[in-house]
């Protein structure tokens, strides 16, 4: 475990010190800002507006900088070789992959964390407060990001980073889309629709981690209202652990198996 | 009967490279025992297959055919890793990190306790000459400083072997020196050091053994000493001379400038003593004799014509 934590520490450390991670979230801090100001145009809508666009730039900018970071995850060991003088220390690789996956999740927290802050501040501005739908709906919006990932190591484990972060995004795109995709599938063949309900459960549903506008259980759920409970979160955040687990497996079979030439 | 820490048994290596899946034999068969406590040298020419092999050696890389073992178990296994350093070629480490702070993940990475970690670390960075960059991060060394920085850190789990390619790369010669003396006096202290080179005057200097790899395959394996034939190529006399005072010289023999006088080489079989006389007689004085046997440059040198020639 100590192996883990070190790679994950490192890692850790590599965002921290890395600063176009610093530009990303400055952007990320922006967008939340611009709520405010965004707000303010609007008639009596100033907290609802605020909301809606923190948790569109929490979740865009979470996505791009896992998306970002993951693709160079395990590219840029390789590319640089630094992989050369870790990996014959007593380490087994799905550690190193591990380790990286757990030091990159810790960044990715810290970062949901600041750009949450930044969020309540401008809440609090407005006269509101971070309440525990928001809270929901962050905590749904970092598991969200564990997938995305936890894709993107695992492209990275065998793929460039210019074509594991079309590939990373592409899996966003269409696993947001989940449900407009098996709506589709009731309106053409039964073959088709078939091949479609396989598509749509390979891919990761991430459409369950942005729900508000959706129907849950028959009823409407909103940010706004009547967000989930604690049973949609409970599944919720179980299935993105397990996608991410099965995946982040996969990404280590494949780094097992690799020549570092 | 000398305990082996390191085996390749008819290691090879096959890489299948690009889209069309070009098919390269980096290494065809490399079979060599390094024996406990010695330093052992494996040469070859550029592009021979020295990095992959050991990469074999070090688990990065797998073998096509062969068997590979480190410490008595084989490849990969952790608890040899354990007991193993390792520098690769041309190193590049976290540059975002400092001396200390690199060598304390390495230390973690072995399981070394935090106080001791950072003991260790200090005394490493004392060894290796880098005091004088505390606090500074890895992308501001110099390429001679990280190599430095790399060898400490593959000494950093205080291995029994340590494994270093190409060493002495991009060294100015008082650094080669300093890798040459940290060399020997880690077989002082009991430890068994690997290293590729291509630079052979470093090897004649420290290697107990050596390996020569050529065109991926390894060829004589031993003690330099039995590697080296011991006759005679040449005798080398230095003779200070008036003009015209120069005997005739034998067939084969050449005559060159000195910074002392005049230099005449006499080839094998020649009559050394005839010549002497005459030149004496001619109203030279000597100033050396060298007699010259077979040095592992012209070792290295015919066995790359060899192969050359086989290919």
């Amino acid at each position: 475990m100590n192996r883990i934590n070190a790679i994950a520490w490192n890692t850790f450390r590599e965002a921290v010190r890395n600063k176009i991670l610093y530009s990303l979230l400055f952007f990320a801090v922006l967008i939340i800002l611009s709520a405010l100001a965004i707000g303010n145009l609007t008639l009596h809508e100033e907290v609802r507006t605020i909301r809606d666009v923190g948790l569109f730039g929490i979740d865009l900018f979470g996505v791009i900088i896992a998306v970002f970071v993951g693709v160079n995850l395990l590219y840029k060991e390789l590319d640089l070789k630094t992989v050369y003088t870790i990996l014959p220390k007593p380490l087994w690789r799905w550690e190193f992959v591990l380790g990286k996956w757990l030091g990159m999740l810790l960044t990715l927290a810290v970062q949901m964390v600041v750009m949450g802050v930044v969020l309540g501040i401008v809440l609090a501005f407005e006269g509101a407060h971070f309440d525990v739908p928001m809270a929901k709906a962050v905590w749904l919006l970092f598991i969200n990001i564990m997938v995305v990932t936890s894709i993107a190591v695992f492209f990275s484990a065998f793929s460039s980073p210019f074509l594991s972060g079309f590939f990373a995004l592409g899996c966003f795109v269409v696993g947001r889309s989940v449900p407009d995709i098996r709506a589709l599938g009731e309106k053409v063949s039964p073959g088709a629709k078939t091949v479609l309900n396989l598509f749509c459960n390979l891919v990761p549903n991430l459409h369950l981690f942005y729900p508000s506008g959706a129907i849950v259980g028959a009823e409407e759920v909103s940010i706004h209202r009547q967000f989930v409970g604690a049973d949609y979160m409970i599944s919720a955040t179980s299935y993105g652990v397990a996608y991410s687990v099965v995946v982040l497996v996969l990404a280590m079979l494949v780094f097992r198996k690799r020549d570092f030439v | 009967m000398t305990e082996v820490v390191l085996r390749a048994e008819a290691l090879a290596k096959t890489f299948h490279l690009g889209f069309l899946r070009k098919r390269v034999e980096a290494v065809k068969e490399a079979s060599f025992d390094v024996h406990r406590g010695e330093i052992f040298g494996y040469l070859g020419p550029n592009g021979s297959g020295k990095t992959t092999t050991l990469k074999m050696l070090m688990g990065l890389v797998f073998p096509t055919r062969g068997h590979a073992e480190v410490l008595g178990r084989p490849v990969p296994n952790r608890e040899a890793k354990r007991r193993l350093g390792y520098l690769p070629e041309s190193p590049y480490f976290y540059d975002y990190l400092t001396s200390e702070e690199f060598l304390d993940l390495v230390g973690s990475l072995f399981g070394v306790p935090r106080r001791e970690r950072r003991e260790r670390a200090r005394t490493l960075i004392t060894r290796v000459g880098l005091d004088h960059a505390h606090g500074r991060p890895l992308r501001k060394f110099s390429k001679g400083m990280l190599q430095r920085i790399g060898i400490a850190q593959a000494l950093m789990g205080d291995p029994e072997l340590v494994v270093l390619d190409e060493p002495m790369t991009g060294l100015d010669p008082i650094g080669r020196k300093e890798i040459r003396d940290l060399m020997l006096e880690l077989k002082r202290e009991g430890r068994t050091v690997v290293y590729s080179t291509h630079i052979l005057p470093d090897v004649e200097m420290t290697c107990d053994r050596v390996a020569m790899i050529f065109s991926g395959r390894v060829r004589n394996v031993g003690p330099l000493s039995e590697l080296l034939t011991a006759r005679l190529l040449a005798t080398e006399i230095c003779l200070r001379h008036n003009v015209g005072t120069i005997p005739a010289l034998p067939a084969g023999a050449n005559l060159r400038k000195a910074p002392d006088g005049m230099m005449v080489d006499l080839p094998e079989g020649a009559d050394v003593d005839a010549f002497m006389k005459a030149a004496l007689a001619a109203g030279s004085s000597v100033i050396s004799i060298t007699p010259r046997h077979e040095s592992l440059e012209d070792l290295f040198v015919r066995e790359a014509a060899q192969d050359k020639g086989a290919a």
